[in-house]
C-alpha cells in the first residue's frame, strides 16, 4: 500500500480522516449499510433522522423522481421519503455497533421530534449510545412535527432557537448541528437563533421543497402514487447554487461552524463549499446515484487540489473565497468585453445566436455566405456595442471566449474553470 | 441478424444532445437538400419526432429513403468532430423515419400554373415535380418503367423496407404529380409544343463495364440486374464461387445479398485499392463481413477467363500512390504480381454511363448533358438534372438539383408571361 495524503481535518473537536461523510438518508438507513459506507472509506455518517417510538412514519412509494438530459437524467432528485421508520430503540443499538466497529470513525445521529421531552429524551438516549455528534432535523420538507407541523422548524426563528435551546441543554458537551432549510427569508436570522440556542453548529442546508415534473398526458405528478403525488424535496447537483450561497451567506454573517450539505456531487463541488465556509461536507445524492465507491475519487480529487494549490490541509480551504463575495452594490464596475481566443474557436455559431437573440447583437459571423466575406466561421465581437454581458461565454461549448476586464488602468481575463 | 441501422430512444437521445445545434450550421450548408439539420435534432432531443420528420421532409421529399443510403455530406462537415466526432446524422434521420408515419394526408397544392414535362421519375424527377407543384405549376412525368427509380427499385429488402420506399415515391406521385404518362422520350423537341418547360431527369442508361477481355462470358452479371431481381423476390442466377468487382454500397450489398441467399457459396469482393477506400458505408461493410463475404484488396481485375463459361479472373496486385488531388490514392500495379482467382460467377458493380439519347442536347465528352448554373441546356426551356448531369451521384443531389431545376423552370415560365 502506498501511504495515502493527510486529508483529514477537524471538525468541532471531532477528527475527520476526510471531510466527507454520509448524510442522514437512506444509504444511512441501515446498520449494514452504514458499515459498508464507513468500511469503503467515508469519514463518517450521520444516521437517518429518528424519533421516538411513539411516533408513526408512513412511508409512501415510489418515493423518488428527477430531472435531468438523457445522460444525466438525476441532474435534481425529488423525493417524497420521511424521517427513519426505525425509531430511537433501533438506532442506540446500531450507534453502539459501529461505535465498536470504527472507533475512529464520525458516527452521528440525527433526530427529530414533537415536543420538548421528545427531543430531550431522544438525545438523552444517543448520548448514552455513545454517539458522536447529533444532528435536528428542522428542514424536512415533508413534514415535521412539533409547534406547527408541515411547516419546517427552521422557518421559525423563535421555534429555531427555541428547540436548538432544549437540545443543546440535553446534550451538554456532546456537539450538535442544526439542519436548517434555504427556504426563508433571511437565512442570517435563522443562523443566529441557531447559535442563540446554543447549537455548535449548523448543517446548511437540507432538501429544498419542489415540484418535481408532471407527466403531461395525464397531468399526474412526479412521482406519481395511483395518479396523485405532491412536492418533493429536491437534492443533487441542481441545487448546489442554493446551498453554495446559504453557506456563504450565513458564514459572513454568523461565527458558527458549518456543515455543508445540498447538492455536493464531486470533490470540486466540495471545495466550493469549504471555500465560502463549511468545514465538512456532507453527501446523499451522489452515493445513492453512484454508490459508496465514489468515496474513492472524492478523497484522491481532494488530495490532488491541495497538492496543486500548496495547501497542508483541508482546513487551509474553509473560507477562502469569503473575501471575494460582496453586495451588488460593492461589487467594482470594469470596462468588460468578450474576447476570443482564436485557437480554440470551433467555429459553431453559437456565441452568435446568444448575442443577437440574448440581447446586445455584439457579434458579427464571418460566415463567407457573402461573396468576398471572411469564411473563417468564427465570431467578430464589437467593442462598441459588447458591454461584456458574457451571454457568450456560457454558450460556447469549447471555452473559447473569456472576458476582459479593465480599470484603474489594469487590466485582467475571467474564464471559468470549470 | 441486429438491424446496426437503428437507433434505439436511448442511443438517438444521447446522439441529439450531442449536437450543438450550430448556428449557419455547416452540416446543413453541406447538405445538398439544405435540409435544417440543426433544428431536426433539436426536435429529436424534445421527443418531437413528427415536427422533425416535417422539418426534414420540407427540404427533401425522400426522407424514408435518405434516411438508410444517404452517404452524409453533412456529417463530414460536422463541428461536433473537431470537438470529438461528427453526429451520425443519418442515423438520426432514419430513426425520425422509423418512428413516425410515412404517409400523412395534405392538401394537394392548388395548381394553375402550365404544363412541365418530367422525363425521368427518379428521385430528380419527383423533387422537381414537388417543387413546381407547390409553386403552382402542373408537372406531368413521363417515364418509361417504374416511377421512383433507382432506390425504388434496386435497394435490397434488407436495407429499405420497400414498401416504405414505394409508399414515399406515391405519395409524392399523389399529391404533388398533375399525370404519369408511360413514355420512351428520345428527343425532347416536340415537348415544347405541349409543355412549357421540359427537365430530363432520366438517369444513366448503360452499365459502365471494365475495360478487360471476357466481359461477354456466361456467368458475368451486373450488380443492378441481381439486385433488380432479388428484390422481385426471384433468384438469383449467381452460382457458388462469386467475385463481385467494385467498392461501392451497391458491390456490397450484392455480396451480402448473395451470401444471405445461400450462405453456402462463396461471395467474394475485388476490390482496386483498400479496406480503408472502401466507399461504402460502414454498417454495409460490417453486414457483409458478418455474412461471411470474404475481400481481395489491392486486386486490379486484368482478365476474365473461360470457355464459354465464366472460370475464373486474373488480377495483379496493387499499390496505393500519393493522394492526388482529388485526395484519392491511385492504385498502381505492382510488376510480376499478376495471380487467378478462380470463380463461376462475376458480378460488376463498378457503376454507370449515359446512353445515347437526345442527340439535340448538347453532351459533355463524357456523354453527359451539359447545363449552365441554373440547370439549363443549349435548348431554351429544357433542363436537366440528376445522374444525366452529374455522372453517378446520389439520392439527395438528385434532390438538389430538382429543387434547382424546378426554380430555374418557375423563373423561366415567369419570364415567358411576362
Ligand atoms: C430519499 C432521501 C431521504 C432523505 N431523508 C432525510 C432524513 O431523514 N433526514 C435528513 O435530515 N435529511 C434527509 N435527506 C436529505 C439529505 O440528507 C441531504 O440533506 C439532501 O439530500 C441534500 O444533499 P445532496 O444534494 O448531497 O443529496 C434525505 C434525502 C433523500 C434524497
Ligand atoms: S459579452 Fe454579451 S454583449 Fe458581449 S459579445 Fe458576448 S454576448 Fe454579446
Ligand atoms: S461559441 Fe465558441 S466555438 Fe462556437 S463560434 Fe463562438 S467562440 Fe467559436
Ligand atoms: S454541424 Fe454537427 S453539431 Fe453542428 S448542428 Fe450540424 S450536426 Fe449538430
Amino acid at each position: 500500500m502506498y501511504r495515502e495524503r493527510d486529508i483529514s481535518i477537524d471538525f468541532l473537536g471531532i477528527r475527520l480522516d476526510s471531510p466527507f461523510i454520509l448524510s442522514a438518508a437512506p444509504s444511512t438507513d441501515e446498520l449494514e449499510l452504514a458499515y459498508d459506507g464507513l468500511k469503503e472509506g467515508w469519514a463518517g455518517v450521520i444516521l437517518k433522522t429518528t424519533s421516538v417510538e411513539e411516533n408513526p412514519v408512513p412511508l409512501k412509494y415510489p418515493m423518488m423522481s428527477s430531472f435531468g438530459p438523457q445522460s444525466r437524467k438525476v441532474t435534481g432528485l425529488g423525493n417524497i421519503d420521511l424521517i427513519s421508520q426505525y425509531h430511537i430503540d433501533v438506532i442506540e443499538k446500531r450507534v453502539k455497533a459501529l461505535k465498536e466497529s470504527f472507533p475512529h470513525k464520525m458516527i452521528g445521529a440525527s433526530i427529530m421530534g414533537a415536543k420538548k421531552e421528545d427531543w430531550q429524551s431522544l438525545v438523552h438516549r444517543l448520548k448514552k449510545a455513545g454517539v458522536d455528534i447529533i444532528e435536528c432535523s428542522f428542514s424536512c420538507p415533508q413534514g415535521s412535527m412539533g409547534e406547527a407541523p408541515g411547516r419546517m422548524l427552521a422557518q421559525s426563528v423563535e421555534a429555531t432557537e427555541k428547540v436548538a435551546g432544549w437540545v443543546k441543554e440535553a446534550a451538554g458537551d456532546t456537539p450538535v448541528l442544526i439542519k436548517i432549510t434555504p427556504q426563508v427569508t433571511d437565512i442570517v436570522e435563522v443562523a443566529r437563533a441557531v447559535k442563540r440556542g446554543g447549537a455548535d453548529g449548523i448543517t446548511a442546508s437540507n432538501t429544498i421543497p419542489s415540484l418535481l415534473g408532471l407527466d403531461i398526458y395525464t397531468f399526474e405528478p412526479y412521482p406519481s402514487l395511483f395518479g396523485k403525488g405532491g412536492y418533493s424535496g429536491l437534492s443533487g447537483s441542481a441545487i448546489k447554487p442554493i446551498t453554495l450561497r446559504t453557506i456563504a451567506e450565513i458564514a459572513r454573517n454568523v461565527d458558527i461552524v458549518i456543515s455543508g450539505n445540498g447538492g455536493a456531487f464531486n470533490w470540486k463541488d466540495a471545495v466550493e463549499f469549504m471555500a465560502v465556509g463549511a468545514g465538512n461536507v456532507q453527501f446523499c445524492t451522489l452515493p445513492m446515484h453512484y454508490g459508496f465507491r465514489t468515496i474513492r475519487d472524492l478523497k484522491s480529487g481532494l488530495a490532488g487540489y491541495l497538492d496543486a494549490m500548496g495547501f497542508k490541509s483541508p482546513a487551509d480551504i474553509v473560507k477562502k473565497a469569503l473575501k471575494n463575495i460582496y453586495s451588488h452594490e460593492e461589487i467594482p464596475a470594469p470596462k468588460t468585453r468578450a474576447q476570443l481566443i482564436e485557437e480554440k474557436c470551433v467555429g459553431c455559431g453559437l456565441c452568435y445566436v446568444a448575442c443577437r437573440d440574448g440581447g446586445h447583437r455584439a457579434i458579427e459571423w464571418r460566415s463567407g455566405n457573402v461573396p468576398g466575406q471572411d469564411d473563417s466561421r468564427k465570431p467578430a465581437f464589437d467593442e462598441e456595442k459588447c458591454p461584456g454581458c458574457a451571454m457568450c461565454m456560457q454558450v460556447c461549448p469549447v471555452d473559447a471566449i473569456r472576458m476582459k476586464e479593465q480599470m484603474d488602468g489594469r487590466c485582467q481575463y475571467y474564464e471559468e474553470v470549470r | 441478424m441486429e438491424d446496426r441501422r437503428k437507433f434505439s430512444r436511448e442511443q438517438a437521445l444521447i446522439e441529439a444532445e450531442r449536437c450543438l445545434y450550430c448556428y449557419d450550421a455547416p452540416c446543413e450548408k453541406a447538405c445538398p437538400a439544405h435540409v435544417p439539420v440543426p433544428e431536426f435534432i433539436q426536435s429529436v432531443r424534445t421527443g418531437n419526432l413528427k415536427g422533425a420528420r416535417n422539418i426534414i421532409r420540407e427540404a427533401n421529399p425522400f426522407i424514408e429513403i435518405c434516411g438508410v443510403i444517404c452517404p452524409e455530406f453533412c456529417s463530414e462537415q460536422c463541428i461536433r468532430g473537431k470537438i470529438d466526432t461528427p453526429i451520425n446524422v443519418r442515423q438520426l434521420h432514419k430513426f425520425v423515419t422509423d418512428n413516425t408515419d410515412p404517409e400523412e394526408n395534405l392538401e394537394p397544392a392548388e395548381r394553375t400554373g402550365q404544363k412541365v414535362a418530367i422525363v425521368g421519375g427518379g428521385p430528380a424527377g419527383l423533387s422537381c415535380a414537388r417543387e413546381l407543384s407547390r409553386l403552382g405549376y402542373k408537372p406531368v412525368i413521363l417515364e418509361k418503367d417504374v416511377v421512383g427509380g433507382i432506390p425504388a427499385q434496386e435497394i435490397a429488402r434488407t436495407r429499405l423496407d420497400e414498401e416504405i420506399a414505394g409508399k414515399e415515391t406515391g405519395f409524392i406521385v399523389k399529391h404533388f404529380v398533375e399525370e404519369v404518362k408511360r413514355a420512351e422520350v428520345e428527343f425532347v423537341g416536340d415537348l415544347l409544343k405541349e409543355y412549357g418547360a421540359v427537365f430530363i431527369s432520366t438517369g444513366l442508361e448503360k452499365e459502365q463495364e471494365p475495360d478487360i477481355p471476357g466481359t461477354d462470358l456466361e456467368g458475368v452479371f451486373f450488380a443492378r440486374e441481381i439486385l433488380k431481381n432479388v428484390r422481385k423476390g426471384q433468384k438469383s442466377p449467381a452460382g457458388r464461387r462469386v467475385g463481385v468487382i467494385g467498392g461501392g454500397n451497391v458491390a456490397l450489398e450484392t455480396a451480402a445479398v448473395l451470401k444471405a441467399e445461400d450462405p453456402g457459396r462463396d461471395v467474394e469482393v475485388i476490390y482496386r485499392r483498400g479496406l480503408k477506400e472502401l466507399k461504402a458505408f460502414r454498417e454495409e461493410i460490417e453486414e457483409a463481413v458478418e455474412r461471411g463475404v470474404t475481400f481481395q484488396f489491392m486486386a486490379i481485375p486484368r482478365e476474365i477467363r473461360g470457355d464459354a463459361k465464366v472460370e475464373g479472373i486474373m488480377v495483379t496486385r496493387a499499390r496505393l500512390s500519393e493522394p492526388d488531388e482529388s485526395g484519392r490514392r491511385r492504385p498502381e500495379p505492382v510488376e510480376n504480381s499478376d495471380f487467378f482467382i478462380p470463380l463461376d460467377t462475376i458480378i460488376i458493380a463498378i457503376g454507370q454511363k449515359a446512353g445515347e439519347k437526345f442527340p439535340e442536347i448538347e453532351k459533355t465528352a463524357a456523354g453527359l448533358i451539359k447545363v449552365n448554373d441554373k440547370l439549363e441546356t443549349n435548348i431554351p426551356g429544357v433542363f436537366a438534372g440528376g445522374d444525366m448531369v452529374n455522372g453517378a451521384c446520389t439520392v439527395v443531389e438528385s434532390v438538389r438539383d430538382g429543387k434547382k431545376a424546378a426554380a430555374s423552370i418557375a423563373e423561366y415560365l415567369e419570364r415567358g408571361k411576362a
